[in-house]
């Protein structure tokens, strides 16, 4: 079995499941309980908050535990706007965004917000002048993802991060596939929102958070308990959030160089050995472990069934949408043909991968696309 | 010369994440040492130092300042 869906979640590291597990051993109480057995639990959460915090150069009390960045996200474009709509009404994102950001943006306007979705270039960059030229005194708040999950694009957040801070609104990225592959720092990036997730990262599934600057205000999404200031109401899946901490502390600067070494690897091997096909995205300024192609004469559901058969995982979409028919939104946004739009594949590394992995995916790929391509 | 006193400020932290961060502060510490904490008034200040002193340290002192407290903790083991 050959895993190159790591954009769509990564396996949980052995050394994040040992720890999980040594809580589920442990008789635990919960977090929000002032008993001893309460206390305990909220070190664990206290612990895993000052390593998260530390990774983007937050304080702990700007950190906020969520069930994942979809939550994370819907929080923050409904909160801000919400809680900001004395101020203005109009919201700007990117047209490459997560659904969980454009949706909340869908939903924003259906309660009478003025949305702009801002284009980007054929290599998915935002252009930080678009973003000036889409504000307005009734701005409040600009949401723009830190790396794109399709095509790996980074975006120029610090400039965008300035403007914002200048003209007074608040900036917001989306930073679930970039986190600890490409350094954050909430202060130099100008970041008044910041979404992260931990199975993205080998850790484990069901647990995200949310940098929020110090007296930023957002209206809560989720009411009941006071758990986390009145942010996120619920009982804290302190387990998730232990995982979540010990994911970002083993997180290691030498595995990116790597997953960078093999990116480059795939795409060289790629472009290589196979006719007709195109990267989407950039070859600079991309996710070190992403990778999505369009093979020209061959549908990508039709390669990622292949694969599938031949037990290596790719996703065709975002894994989100995989089962849509649909081009992607990105790759439109891309203004791609719709042959290029249908016939992408994403290959998403891990730490994990090896080189020959890849050159077993570069042959299978060769051998089935002759076989597409012969049928047409 | 008198020693520097280490300051936490917790304004703003609920219970019982305010004793944990405490907690976690203490266990890096040296034995004896002091840390100044600032607490909320109400739910942080009623629940803290009970909670600090289960645990085994000593509360030196406690002292209103203005909408908060500073409470004053000895590390004990």
């Amino acid at each position: 079995m050959i895993y190159l869906d790591n954009a769509a979640t990564t396996f949980l590291d052995r050394q994040v499941a040992s720890f999980i597990c040594s809580f589920y051993k442990k008789d635990m109480g919960n977090a929000s309980s002032q008993h001893r057995l309460g206390i305990q639990a909220a070190v664990v959460i206290e612990k895993a908050r000052q390593v998260i915090a530390g990774s983007i150069k937050a304080d702990p009390k700007e950190i906020f535990f969520f069930s994942g960045g979809t939550e994370a996200n819907n929080t923050v474009i409904k909160g801000i706007a919400l809680a900001r709509k004395r101020q203005g009404n109009h919201v700007i994102v990117s047209a490459i965004e997560h659904p969980s950001i454009l949706e909340p943006a869908r939903w924003l306007q259906r309660q009478g917000f003025r949305v702009s979705y801002l284009p980007v270039n054929p290599e998915g960059f935002v252009d930080p002048a678009d973003v000036k030229r889409a504000m307005t005194p009734r701005t409040i708040l600009v949401s723009v993802m830190h790396a794109n999950n399709e095509i790996g694009t980074i975006e120029p957040i610090r400039p965008i991060g300035a403007l914002c801070r200048k003209r007074g609104v608040i900036f917001h990225t989306d930073a679930c596939q970039s986190f600890t592959k490409v350094p954050l720092d909430v202060e130099c990036d100008c970041l008044d929102a910041v979404t992260l997730n931990g199975h993205k990262i080998h850790g484990p599934r069901g647990v995200g958070a949310l940098y929020v600057r110090k007296g930023l205000v957002l209206d809560a999404f989720m009411h009941g308990g006071h758990q986390e200031n009145g942010m996120r109401a619920g009982t804290y899946n302190t387990e998730g959030i232990a995982g979540f901490g010990k994911a970002v502390e083993i997180a290691d600067n030498r595995d990116v160089a790597r997953m960078t070494k093999l990116r480059d690897y795939c795409i060289q091997e790629i472009e290589n050995r196979i006719a007709g096909v195109s990267l989407n995205g950039p070859r600079q300024q991309r996710l070190c472990n992403n990778l999505n192609f369009s093979f020209s004469g061959a549908a990508g559901k039709e390669l990622f069934l292949l694969l599938n058969a031949g037990n290596i995982f790719v996703s065709t979409a975002s894994a989100c949408s995989s089962n849509a028919l649909q081009a992607s939104h990105v790759l439109q946004a891309l203004n791609v043909n719709d042959d290029r739009a249908h016939g992408a594949v994403r290959i998403s590394l891990s730490k994990k991968n090896t080189k020959e992995e890849i050159d077993h995916v570069v042959s299978s790929l060769a051998g089935f696309l002759k076989k597409i391509r012969r049928k047409i | 010369m008198k020693k520097a006193i280490e300051v936490l400020d917790l304004t703003g932290v609920g219970c019982p994440m305010n004793t944990a961060r405490i907690l976690l502060r203490l266990a890096v510490m040296a034995d004896k040492a002091c840390l100044e904490v600032m607490l909320d008034d109400g739910e942080p200040i009623a629940n803290v130092p009970v909670s600090i002193e289960d645990e085994g340290h000593q509360i030196l002192a406690r002292e209103r300042k203005g909408k908060q407290w500073m409470l004053r903790i000895q590390k004990s083991h």
